[in-house]
């Protein structure tokens, strides 16, 4: 093997690596092992400075190899690859050392870390010399797109992509466009009408002759990979439809919180005790009032349903702050003598507009008493006729009294959860979903509408907890990046894939069965396997498997394994 | 000074590297004798790995991947067990402690998993005292 120049760059992240990670200790360290050139440390390597800090150093030290020692690899290994690229090397002669996320942040002790961040920045030095130059892959890119679901997301993100000429095909479960806004009267904090917000955009795309929205439909598969996904779709007829598109955006939303699963509010038991979904029926019909027909002198508005619990979710819904007033403003317009208090933990009026939609509901003498979180009020009939109305116990906080209150119409406000079939989904499209079961983006900050599967991507509720023009601007997002790729033409997929090196294969065809994307065929003639490069997305269990090694996965090579190994003990 | 054995952790990429990484964002404290070596699926995994570790002086190899039926390559965690199931008949063959490789599985989320794992790991590891393999077959090398 020739003789490599390797040149090592250790970040100081700040002081998120430097704090417990002797920075310059590890560059002298690395500086001892054969084919080091040059090692530096830095405050940021990411930094312009510190990018172009990497390519002079290239240049001036004519260096074939490079390692940085700095946070995951899946945060900045395209940034450094790029560096490398710009210093007139193969952008795969990178190599990372994850000194960040898997060292300086997860231990305490400075001594142990700086060994550690040793040990993986030689691992690091050992591999690099062993990688090879690849060449990235152009695919063509299909410039249709399949959106899932037909809510504000999918409408927005299918109008986005109409609009800029591309065919989109819009999958909805439901017989009618809208998702869970169409459940809603007005919105909070300026009090337009969902209906309104709705309408002109089902319309829009109903008509539009680029969108063929598929009603009562759901995708049951999902084949292929970025610019080339192969769906089928069955549709209302129950016929399977197969589509060709290049990106998928999935916009499925949420479901509401069950709120018979909160016992002591007693819904499903006590007739006036209602959802907020309920609630807006009402509000749309413009009848409030109670099962037994009676407009409400009491109404109670209970936040913080099944969010933030101990006991059900941990996380806020986001929305239900707003809601809740949005109901305390709508109820005294329509019930002018009524009293209306809101029981809350906390209130979030964090959006735009939001703090003086909150100054307006106090001023319109909306009661706010506060409930300590996990301690949740209780509810029970007044008397033994339902039509006698109901009382809340309660600690109220700022008081610290034990009080009593009086409601005809209790109004709950449900959070949001993943859908119960948002497994399922995440298994289809081959995404990840977070501890709560909400879809994980790419990252959560820099890249929140793609996801772990180049060609997926997510916008509104299903990511999370979302409101109305949160949910519009990713759906937006979502498809800027998507007519961003179909504009290139091509797409530049990964370098890194398998190769069977024919001349050591024995034609036993164990890799053919093993390989999940059916990404292997066999030359009967040639009595050789090959691997199909386009189809085939590097897991590397086919060369795992190979009796003869004769399969080699790119950038994951036997060799630069056992090295790696080699430099971590 | 107490022994302080060292650990090869081999994660995969999408699930338990991303959820090591959960566990450095969240700022979650763990033992630092494992290093990680990322590779893209549990089903990369060759057996000889962890051999190579064992005979180059590791006193433990941590496997982990996608919790079954997560994997991004659809089933690639489901050949990793097979496969680790084989490994443990070639460890007691030649008579290592099988209680020093592991196979765990850790999801993007599980940052707090994957620190507890690590922990646990390593204290039993301590327990078992130093790997014999590398002095072994350094002394059959010499022999010879």
């Amino acid at each position: 093997m020739a003789e490599e120049r390797i040149g090592v760059f250790v970040c100081n992240c700040g002081t998120n690596i430097a704090k417990i990670v002797d920075a310059g200790a590890v560059t002298q360290a690395v500086k001892e092992i054969p084919g080091v050139a040059v090692a530096r440390s830095y405050k940021y390597m990411c930094s312009n400075p510190g990018q172009e800090m990497i390519a002079a150093d290239i240049r001036e030290f004519a260096l074939s190899r490079v390692v940085v020692a700095a946070c995951s690899p899946r945060m900045h290994e395209g940034t450094f690859r790029k560096a490398v690229e710009h210093g007139g090397i193969n952008p795969y002669f990178l190599e990372m050392a994850n000194i960040r996320e898997q060292c300086s942040w997860v231990h305490d002790d400075p001594v142990a870390a700086t060994e550690k961040a040793k040990a993986l920045t030689r691992a690091a030095v050992l591999r690099v010399k062993y990688h090879e130059p690849l060449e990235k892959r152009s695919v063509p890119m299909c410039p249709a797109t399949l959106v899932i679901g037909g809510g504000i997301a999918g409408l927005t993100a299918a109008l986005e992509l109409a609009e800029a000429d591309q065919q989109v095909y819009l999958v909805e479960r439901q017989d009618r466009l809208g998702g869970n806004v169409a459940r809603l009267d007005l919105t909070a904090p300026y009090l337009d009408s969902a209906r309104d917000l709705l309408r002109d955009r089902v319309v829009r795309v109903t008509r539009h002759p680029r969108i063929q929205v598929l009603l009562e439909s759901r995708l049951v598969e999902l084949k292929g990979f970025v610019g080339n996904f192969r769906p089928t779709v069955k549709t209302a007829a129950g016929e399977l439809l197969h589509l060709e598109v290049g990106s998928v955006v999935v916009c499925t939303g949420y479901q509401e919180f069950d709120a018979a699963r909160v016992r002591q509010y007693g819904y499903g038991r006590l007739p006036d005790v209602v959802t907020s979904f309920e609630l807006e029926v009402m509000l749309r019909k413009g009848k409030v009032e109670t099962r037994a027909g009676k407009k409400p002198r009491h109404v109670a508005i209970i936040h913080c349903v099944g969010s933030r619990s101990r006991e059900f979710h941990p996380y806020c819904s986001r929305v239900c702050c707003m809601t809740g007033l949005k109901y305390a403003h709508e109820i005294k317009s329509a019930i002018p003598d009524a009293y209306v208090s809101d029981l809350y933990v906390d209130m979030s009026a964090f959006g735009k507009g939001c703090e003086d939609f909150y100054k307006k509901a106090a001023e319109a003498r909306t009661l706010f008493l506060m409930y300590e979180k996990n301690h949740a009020p209780e509810i029970r009939l007044a008397g033994t006729d339902p039509e006698d109305g109901m009382l809340i116990t309660m600690k109220e906080r700022l008081s610290g009294e034990q009080i009593e209150i009086p409601s005809d119409l209790v109004v709950l406000m449900v959070g949001m959860e993943p859908r119960s079939d948002s497994d399922e989904m995440a298994h289809l499209v081959n995404i990840s979903r977070d501890k709560d079961g909400w879809f994980i983006e790419s990252h959560p900050k820099l890249d929140p509408v793609a996801t772990t599967t180049d060609g997926v991507f997510i916008a509104g509720a299903c990511q999370s907890p979302k409101d109305i023009p949160d949910s519009v601007a990713q759906a937006r997002a979502a498809a800027a990046r998507i007519l961003a790729k179909i504009d290139q033409g091509e797409i530049a997929v990964d370098a890194v894939y398998a190769e069977v090196r024919e001349e050591y294969c024995s034609g036993c065809r164990v890799c053919n069965e093993l390989c999940p994307y059916t990404a292997i065929e066999y030359d009967e003639t040639a009595r050789r396997s090959h691997v199909i490069s386009a189809a085939c997305k590097a897991c590397g269990c086919c060369v795992a498997a190979c009796p003869s090694g004769a399969i080699k996965a790119r950038h994951f090579t036997d060799q630069q394994i056992f090295a790696q190994i080699e430099g971590v003990l | 000074m107490a022994f302080e054995p060292r650990i090869v952790g081999f994660l995969c990429n999408w699930c338990s590297y991303t959820g090591a990484d959960l566990a450095g964002t969240s700022r979650v404290k763990y033992a630092p004798n494992v290093r990680i070596i990322r590779v893209m699926c549990s089903a990369r995994i060759d057996p000889t790995f962890v051999l190579k570790a064992l005979s180059e002086g590791a006193d433990g190899v941590l496997i982990c991947g996608c919790h079954p039926g997560d994997c991004h390559y659809v089933e690639g965690n489901y050949k990793a067990v097979r496969r680790f199931a084989a490994l443990k008949r070639v460890l007691r063959a030649y008579g290592i402690e099988e209680e020093r490789v592991r196979l765990e599985w850790v999801s993007a989320s599980e940052g707090v998993r994957f620190a507890e794992i690590v922990n646990d790991m390593t204290e039993r590891t301590r327990k078992l005292g130093p790997s014999r393999v590398k002095p072994q077959l350094m002394a059959d090398a010499a022999a010879r």
